[in-house]
């Protein structure tokens, strides 16, 4: 175990389980450790979801509360640590866009599929997975994000831009539709047969 | 309607309540369904293990300083806690309200070795503000299914050895639960009973944690104990291995 706790990247999941377990048992110190591993990238999600800073922070801030409140309901059976989290902090930073309404201008969502493209042109080019510019590398993703990476980049590209455009905007059918200019029945199916596709892959433990 | 009998179309409401395109109506409905329905929740618990990695797709960006400080003053986290009143290192009275989490510990349904391993992290993490050490060796029992049933600890310093039943598996009135040593030899070795079948102090002995003991089980007695003094007579219900943390 390293010397510096803080020296571990966040995507280290039996590290950030045993800080659960240490926050679960009200280790403020932990708690901290905890912060400082994973808040720049639950930042960074709140952020690409809720697109203000101020309600980015006050995303983070109520999901910290929380997780210091739930970290003993927190099961490791279920979830990955940073999936968990995760899903703390998105679920607080819908209920502040879905609460701020009109607040956030629905109207012109920017498509930010960089990751997913860069993800794709990694997966065209096998062996190239290996070098220093891997995108997933960069983004130091888990596991379980890397595995999830490789199964969104062999879906179609507007099938992939639907399914990132409802997870980070929180978008229905029909605003996926308007975003991508197409028939809502046409989302609709790419969406149910993209995460059919999505549930496969994932099962067989990343793509062939 | 009913969607119990209809797993697809369980399983794509689920997914589509975690990436969001459920909405209104039909959402409030499913979430009206979660709450009665515990197959139901674990779909989506699937859906978010699958899906919510996404999040980390994002690019990090630091937060301000200021979310920290709100977090801190909402949730009034001392600075660095020292020993409380009790002289109890901080992380052992974590351990001991930790145990008492049972759901918790159940869900940590890993290998003793893992669990063992993040014990030791944590442990190792605290040090700074620990002065003596107090646990040094931990061993997670498992039962049939491999779910984390009983947590036994030894302090060495104290000669103390404390067994918690994480459980909620009943012990008729008439049947005791047994804690045995079992050797490299195959020989067991009793460490005491749980007279309530919760939780037990026992001594600690070079019988519980030599060089010679290979596994840690618990077995299901007659009242008062095993009758034979060379080994159980009832069910081993649980078994695991000492890990050291220290």
């Amino acid at each position: 175990m390293p010397d510096d706790p803080q020296s571990t990247p966040y995507s280290d999941p039996l590290r950030l389980g045993a800080l659960l377990l240490a926050t679960a048992g009200r280790d403020a110190h932990a708690f901290r450790v905890l912060y400082d591993a994973t808040s720049a990238k639950l930042f960074g999600y709140a952020l690409r979801i809720l697109r203000k800073r101020e309600l980015a922070e006050e995303a983070l801030q109520e999901g910290f509360v929380a997780i210091w409140h739930h970290a003993a309901g927190y099961n490791g059976h279920l979830a990955a640590p940073m999936t968990w989290m995760a899903t703390v902090v998105r679920n607080k930073a819908l209920d502040i866009l879905r609460r701020g309404g009109a607040a956030i201008d629905g109207d012109a969502v920017p498509y930010d599929g960089d990751f997913m493209d860069a993800m794709q042109e990694v997966s065209d080019h096998p062996g190239g997975s290996a070098s220093p510019a891997d995108p997933a590398d960069q983004l130091q993703l888990s596991s379980d994000a890397r595995a999830l990476a490789r199964c969104m980049a062999r879906l179609e590209g507007l099938h992939r831009q639907a399914v990132g455009l409802a997870f980070f905007h929180d978008l229905s059918h029909s605003e996926v539709a308007r975003q991508l200019a197409l028939p809502v029945g046409t989302v609709k199916t790419w969406i149910r047969r993209s995460l059919d596709k999505l549930k496969t892959c994932l099962a067989r433990g990343g793509p062939e | 309607m009913n969607i119990r009998d209809n797993q697809a179309l369980r399983e794509r409401l689920a997914a589509e309540y975690v990436l969001g395109t459920l909405k209104g109506g039909a959402r409030r409905r499913f979430e009206g369904w979660l709450q009665r329905d515990a197959a139901l929740r674990r779909v989506v618990d699937e859906w978010q293990g699958r899906l919510v990695p996404m999040a980390e797709f994002s690019a990090p960006a630091t937060p301000p300083p200021s979310v920290w400080a709100g977090i801190e003053q909402r949730l009034r986290l001392a600075p660095a806690p020292e020993d409380d009143a009790a002289g109890v290192p901080g992380w052992a009275a974590w351990l001991a309200r930790l145990s008492d989490s049972l759901a918790f510990w159940r869900g940590l349904s890993l290998a003793s070795g893992a669990v063992a391993a993040i014990l030791a992290v944590t442990v190792a993490l605290r040090l700074p503000t620990v002065p003596v050490a107090v646990v040094d060796q931990v061993a997670t029992l498992l039962d049939d299914q491999s779910q984390a049933a009983l947590v036994v600890t030894a302090d060495t310093a104290k000669r103390a050895l404390a067994v918690r039943v994480l459980s909620d598996t009943p012990v008729a009135d008439d049947k005791t639960l047994q804690l045995w040593a079992i050797t490299k030899a195959g020989k067991p070795r009793s460490l005491g009973i749980l007279p309530d079948n919760r939780r037990a102090a026992l001594a600690l002995t070079s019988d519980a944690i030599g060089e010679d003991v290979a596994l840690l089980a618990v077995s299901l007695e007659p009242k008062g104990g095993s009758p034979d003094p060379n080994g159980p007579t009832g069910p081993v219900l649980y078994k695991g291995t000492w890990v050291k943390v220290m």
